[in-house]
């Protein structure tokens, strides 16, 4: 066993409070930009500029603002959501730091909610925030979330999905720089369905952790997205799906872009236990190199226990394509804008799994102000 | 409208073409034919302006600017327009969007106000019923999952929309059946058969010749032009073929 790093950190009110950061030699942390995340930590706080009011969709649905993790009723409509403290348990090590106030929907069976958003805007130091998600049978509900600002926010989200619950879920990571770190956990029922998508667009350090266990016949459970890196900016996801009834399918397509010298790294696991038979798992883990300076690491495991079982995988780094980059060049459309083109095009299907079309608009309007910036 | 003089170019070091001259006037269509190898297609991506395609020797105008000075963009909004032997499938991209970013760019290049959506679509649903093209193809990411015909024919549509000076037409009638290949040849005509408009067809056989009538025909071998004629030299060459006609 490795040995752990410990940091001290400020915490609310002057107290310090300490843990321990999981090491490089782990290997589930092999490429976490932990020192990225301890540099955000300790970054003062100061006033942010940016209107939380902006980063809202325009949307019918609840709202909810945190700022550096505290509920900020003024900006907020919580409808259904209550905010209340959580105890919620976890062996996930910065998911354990995420104790106290957060957010909680509970829809009943057949209950519906849509367009639930929630928008974390950090103005330094670290802020931790729990949330949770339970869909009775049949209960349907979707979640934008929208992390700005600076600062490390860390968050874990659980999530229970009754029989046939549906929960899509949308996540976009735009803090123009600190850390922000993800963890989610989800225990998906028969028939039921979670569908994540994550956008790393901003100019922060990130990690996005999954667990998902589908627990009951014939659930869905899907997590996937775009990491976006510049600069020596590092982004991460590590996500780990577990087939325990049979039928089940999931989906983890992510997609990595990552210019100048930075690192995007996608570690996805697909686990099938004994008896877990007919599940369909697709895994797809994609990477392009915008600068040969730059790094895209791809993790694909499989660990199946159960014979009669379908699990495609695919995972593969290159560059642009030169002859489609001069085949629109040859049309008229400048260098950069091709680039843009085809870089846009890559990530394109990760973002197509977002149901509401005005919220997969704003991700896409995310990916394109960041590929105005890199390009 | 193009000039070309003692073009000398080479990929990875090696010289493909070796002092070619030609001129091109407002209103002509001069087919290209020559063996594997001549340098037929190079000819297509050095005026093209691809950049492993490297001149290393020799001046081109067009329309009065010196065409290698341009980059690619630039070439395609002063009107130079490169029909594709083999069109590159480019997913994740529908082709309308990638025709409205085309003309666009080049609009912008010109200083011409940008067309909007409504009238693009107008324009694209135009040109791809006159080629036959189903409407549908527009939505399609492109040429992904076309046919050897539908991608030609969707060069033909992109020339269409585009309205260049000069196209140039690299092997357009390569993998056609004959009802595509009398479509195309229609398209091209419709097109660009037009007093201030001229073509390059660089082709290996006579057939699409049957359809565009050359005004001049030119045998392209070892990297330069060795013979000239009118459209009875096509004729010739598919006869006799090029050893003997060239000689």
């Amino acid at each position: 066993m490795a040995a752990a790093q410990d940091i001290s950190l400020q915490g609310e009110g002057g107290t310090t409070a300490t843990f321990e950061l999981p090491s490089h030699r782990h290997e589930e942390w092999r490429w976490a930009d932990l020192p990225a995340l301890r540099r955000a930590a300790e970054t003062p706080r100061q006033v942010a500029d940016i209107d939380p009011a902006a980063l809202f969709l325009d949307l019918e649905g609840p709202r909810l603002l945190f700022v550096d993790g505290r509920f900020e009723p003024a900006h907020s409509r919580p409808g259904r959501i209550v905010v209340k403290p959580l105890a919620l348990e976890t062996p996930h090590p910065l998911g354990q730091l995420a104790t106290g106030e957060g957010w909680a929907i509970t829809l009943d069976a057949e209950a519906a909610v849509a367009a639930i958003q929630i928008v974390h805007l950090g103005s330094g130091g670290e802020n931790h925030l729990p949330a949770r998600i339970i869909l009775g049978e049949d209960a349907v509900a979707s979640v934008v979330e929208t992390y700005a600002g600076t600062g490390w926010a860390n968050r874990l989200t659980q999530i229970e999905l009754a029989r046939g619950a549906r929960l899509m879920r949308s996540v976009r990571l735009r803090q123009n720089a600190g850390f922000v770190s993800i963890r989610d956990e989800a225990v998906i029922g028969e028939a039921a369905s979670l569908v994540s998508v994550f956008l790393g667009a901003g100019g922060m350090g990130s990690r996005i952790d999954g667990a998902l266990k589908v627990i009951g016949k014939g659930g869905f459970a899907e997590m996937g997205g775009a990491l976006l890196t510049s600069g020596n900016q590092k982004q991460e996801a590590a996500v780990a799906v577990r087939h325990d009834a049979i039928e089940g399918s999931s989906r983890q397509l992510w997609r990595a872009v990552a210019a100048d010298r930075s690192v995007a790294s996608l570690a996805a696991r697909v686990e099938v236990a004994r008896g877990a038979q007919q599940t369909d798992g697709e895994q797809s883990l994609r990477g392009l190199l915008l600068e040969r300076t730059a790094t895209v690491n791809l993790k694909p495991e499989l660990e199946i226990f159960a014979d009669d079982v379908k699990c495609a995988h695919g995972a593969t780094v290159g560059e642009l394509d030169q002859r489609a980059l001069f085949y629109l060049q040859s049309r008229g459309v400048p260098d950069g804008r091709a680039k843009a083109l085809l870089t846009r095009a890559f990530v394109g299907d990760a973002m197509a799994r977002i149901g509401e079309e005005a919220v997969r608009a704003a991700f896409e309007a995310d990916a394109d102000a960041w590929l105005e910036t890199a390009l | 409208m193009l000039d070309i003089q003692d073009l000398r170019a080479e990929i990875d070091g090696k010289e493909i073409l070796r002092g070619l001259s030609l001129r091109v006037n407002a209103g002509e269509v001069h087919a290209i034919m020559g063996p594997n190898g001549a340098g037929k297609s190079t000819l297509g991506y050095v005026l093209g302006g691809r950049p492993q395609y490297q001149p290393t020797g020799g001046s081109v105008t067009f329309g009065g600017q010196d065409l290698l000075e341009l980059d690619a963009h630039e070439r395609a909004a002063a009107g130079l327009f490169l029909g594709f032997q083999y069109p590159v499938e480019i997913p994740g991209i529908s082709n309308v969007q990638f025709l409205r970013e085309a003309l666009n760019s080049q609009r912008r290049a010109r200083g011409e106000a940008p067309l909007s959506g409504g009238e693009f679509l107008k324009l694209a649903r135009a040109q791809a019923d006159a080629l036959g093209m189903d409407q549908e193809m527009l939505k399609r990411p492109v040429n992904v999952g076309f046919s050897g015909g539908e991608k030609k024919r969707n060069e033909m549509v992109q020339m269409g929309i585009l309205g260049p000076k000069l196209a140039i037409l690299d092997e357009t009638d390569s993998g056609l059946d004959i009802d595509a290949l009398r479509a195309v040849g229609d398209g091209i005509n419709r097109i660009m058969r037009a007093p201030d408009k001229a073509v390059i067809l660089i082709t290996h056989y006579q057939r699409l010749l049957d359809y565009v009538k050359p005004d001049f025909v030119h045998v392209l071998e070892g990297g330069r032009i060795t013979r000239t004629g009118g459209a009875e030299l096509a004729h010739q060459l598919e006869r006799e073929g090029y050893g003997v006609v060239a000689a």
